[in-house]
């Protein structure tokens, strides 16, 4: 545990509360914070958090080109080091970042460490305000900064932001890196690609601290597949909710926010319009950096955030009900597509073999189920591309064998054994799956493997994943199951690392169906 | 003073509207209408925050939402209604629905005359409604429903009385013909460049008449940004096949026709009610 900079929740009111007692001769009340938490965009309030509770706090309230420090505190055992000056060092290059001109706050004229603070960060005295505090009837000091945009004040704020850094990283015991020290982003990420409308809260790409799924699945049951008109309704129907219930969990405002991340591809178009044009709407409205995530790398990312340790180099297999992909990642950001399915996904196929024996929607857990019981050797079925050489996918043949097989047993009067077929289509995919993935690995000699999308769920096909690949001595990572099928977290994961990137979509972004990994 | 911000995307017209209202009348400071079919999601949120600039005006400064419900294109009506979601629940201030038919016949409110909107359903079918103009006053003669151009034409021959008609809406550009022929000289055709909703009549649409205190007409929903949804009038492909496989017609949800099945929510509040 470090000391570190983040933004500050309503969980924290109990401590900022109390310091604020033991601060202040005219301190703020609860409700007052309480209020500023719920502001929205126009305010920025963290807190400085150690493994012996919160040390320091500071707020600041932006209007137009302006931007007043509203309060700033650090607790009485812990002055002296450099925490203040960490806190005044986040909210300016916060400004600096909104494009803030000058900054202002007041002070009492008595609190000389104060003002040495503050005009050692750019600050210098500029009137007074009379009468300010109630208790002694003391003036205000002001103070202004001036133009943050300007050379000086950048070189100031660097300054200053280099020893907020240093004082966390010697209050954290040396632990904390420079990355960490600082500041976390939190994200709220917004997931429509298919027929699950999702959002969570990130925090760092690493803290889930909310993610809410609603699922469309019972309103596409009965027609054996995802419709695409029925889900682009269900989104917008369900979208303010879904979010509002993400923020609510989380115990975040919009205003604690850093920015939104949004699916824009691939996908069905009209289900991606829906979130994408939202999160628009709402990037509008708060001013918040929009950025743009790739549905496939949101599942890549998924692996790294049920497991920071895994780390690229790595091959990943993306197999869901509309994607079957395998990927080469020598970093994160850098996207190799290996091949991918040149007809159905694996989940598709899986859908469509239920719904010919009768399983009903969605197939993949109905067949897995029924499979344990089959033998995966009654029936040969091709094992398509399997030695083709490359890494694509044909599944549709698949599909068709499984027909024919149906078909002619019906034909000539034999009682058809469910399990057994079952067990031995499943056999057919996971095979040509795992031949893939094992060949790919070895080929870019990566000793960590991922498998990601809902057919990652499969119980199967993991234990025969891992088996072929632990034999190479590959590790396989697969995400618990919420991880696996869609869902925001993810997206917010791979949202946190572009928006650490400094890539933003413009507000006249488009949903991207066919948008590539690459 | 409430500042109003108004959008419709329900036709190829991306329409954006600034105004304020003074609890009594509606002043329109501004409006963009770009023809940009197909192209909504692209050109709606920049033209909002182009017309914001253009009127001197700040996002959060906006106090009210207003967005065009349809019935029109179904993607184009859930790009409005997603942003304007989006807004208004990051702004925390209300969200109005219109009907996108009503803010078209708007445009003719000052006329005393027989207004008939037709707007394009595509697959042969029209979203026809007949409103009555008189002194700046609107009512529409019933409900939103999808029809072929025929039907609508001969019942409006038959059943709208004797008067002049004026005709709009984008479904005119391909069923222009069937109209005039069924109402012969009663037919007004109005121009082409007046057959979508302009920011401006949105916003007059949506404070206007009885329900001007408020906002609150029978489109425009109770305000939260979560409730409001598109009238589509039709239901899904998918739901559509279902429905005539089991021999069900006429109005109603699937589970009125004997399925027992979840809906899928379509008739959102305000569809079909006069």
């Amino acid at each position: 545990m470090t000391v570190a900079i983040r933004l500050m929740r309503p969980t924290d009111l109990d401590a900022v509360v109390a310091m604020e007692r033991a601060t202040f001769p005219t301190p703020w009340t609860r409700g007052i914070f309480k209020g500023e938490l719920l502001q929205g965009a126009s305010r920025r309030w963290v807190v400085v958090t150690s493994p012996g509770g919160i040390l320091g706090y500071a707020g600041t309230m932006q209007a137009g080109e302006e931007s007043h420090i509203m309060n700033l505190a650090v607790r009485a055992d812990s002055r002296g080091i450099g925490l203040g000056a960490a806190l005044l060092a986040d909210l300016m290059s916060d400004a600096q970042a909104r494009g803030v001109e000058r900054m202002t706050l007041e002070v009492r004229p008595s609190n000389a460490p104060a003002i040495a603070m503050y005009e050692d960060a750019g600050f210098h005295p500029a009137g007074e305000r009379p009468g300010y505090y109630s208790d002694t009837g003391e003036p205000a000091l002001i103070m202004w900064t001036d133009d943050l945009r300007s050379e000086t004040m950048g070189a100031r704020i660097g300054e200053l932001a280099q020893r907020g850094r240093r004082a966390l990283a010697e209050r954290s015991g040396g632990a904390a890196s420079s990355a960490d020290g600082v500041r976390r982003a939190l994200v709220l990420a917004i997931e429509s690609s298919c027929d699950e409308t999702a959002a969570a809260v990130v925090c760092g790409g690493r803290e889930v601290l909310s993610s809410v799924v609603a699922s469309q699945i019972d309103f596409h049951a009965r027609f054996g597949g995802v419709v695409p008109e029925i889900a682009s309704r269900k989104h917008t129907e369900a979208i303010v909710g879904v979010v509002d219930q993400a923020l609510g969990e989380a115990g975040v405002g919009l205003g604690d926010l850093d920015a939104i991340g949004v699916t824009h591809g691939p996908g069905l178009v009209g289900a991606l319009v829906v979130g994408v044009a939202y999160a628009k709407g709402l990037a509008l409205a708060t001013g918040l950096p929009l950025v743009g995530v790739n549905h496939l790398e949101g599942h890549l990312f998924a692996n790294n955030l049920a497991d920071p340790t895994v780390e690229p180099p790595l091959v990943a297999l993306i197999v869901s009900g509309g994607h079957t992909s395998l990927v080469h990642v020598p970093s994160w950001g850098t996207y190799h597509t290996l091949g991918s399915t040149l007809d159905d996904a694996a989940g598709e196929a899986f859908d469509k073999v239920a719904k010919l024996l009768g399983l009903g929607y969605p197939g993949g857990p109905a067949i897995s189920r029924l499979a344990k019981t089959g033998d995966p050797r009654a029936i040969a079925f091709p094992r398509a591309m399997i030695n083709s050489g490359d890494y694509d996918f044909s599944l549709s043949g698949l599909k068709t064998a499984v027909i024919t097989h149906v078909n002619r047993e019906r034909q000539v009067g034999r009682e058809i054994d469910a399990a057994d077929l079952a067990a031995s289509f499943q056999a057919a995919v996971i095979d040509v799956q795992v031949s893939k993935s094992v060949r790919a690995a070895q080929e870019f000699g990566v000793k960590t493997f991922c498998l990601a999308g809902g057919v990652a769920a499969n119980a199967a096909l993991r234990d025969a994943m891992r088996d072929a690949l632990a034999a190479r001595g590959v590790r396989l990572s697969v995400p618990p199951l919420e991880l696996c099928t869609d869902n925001a977290a993810m997206i917010g994961a791979a949202a946190n690392f572009r928006f650490m990137r400094g890539e933003r979509l413009g507000l006249d972004a488009e949903a991207v169906p066919d948008l590539p990994l690459e | 003073m409430t500042l109003v911000l108004a959008l419709d995307t329900a036709t190829e017209e991306c329409a954006v509207g600034l105004g304020e209202w003074d609890g009594a009348a509606m002043t329109v400071f501004g409006e963009t209408n770009l023809d940009v079919p197909r192209a909504a999601l692209t050109h709606l949120v920049p033209a909002i925050d182009r017309l914001l600039k253009d009127c001197g005006a700040r996002i959060d400064r906006v106090g009210a939402v207003v967005c065009g419900r349809g019935p029109g294109s179904f993607t184009g009506v859930r790009i409005g209604v997603a942003t304007a979601k989006g807004i208004a629940s990051g702004l925390a201030v209300p969200l109005y629905g219109v009907g996108t038919l009503d803010a078209i016949a708007r445009r003719f409110a000052d006329h005393d005359t027989l207004v008939g909107v037709v707007g394009d359903a595509m697959r042969k079918e029209v979203y026809p409604a007949l409103f009555r103009c008189r002194g700046g006053r609107l009512e529409r003669l019933g409900g939103y429903e999808v029809i072929p151009p025929e039907v609508a034409a001969a019942r409006w021959a038959r059943d709208a009385g004797t008067g002049p008609i004026l005709l709009a809406g984008n479904g005119l550009a391909k069923y222009a013909d069937v109209f005039t022929a069924a109402l012969g000289d009663r037919a007004r055709l109005t121009p082409r460049a007046d057959w979508t909703p302009t920011g401006t009549s949105l916003l007059l649409q949506a404070y206007a008449g009885a329900s001007a205190l408020s906002g609150a007409g029978p489109e425009a929903g109770d305000g939260d940004p979560a409730t409001l949804l598109p009238i589509y009038t039709r239901l899904s492909d998918a739901e559509e096949a279902e429905r005539s496989k089991c021999g069900a017609s006429g109005s109603g949800d699937p589970a009125a026709a004997g399925t027992d099945v979840p809906s899928s929510g379509v008739t959102g509040p305000g569809s079909g009610r006069p």
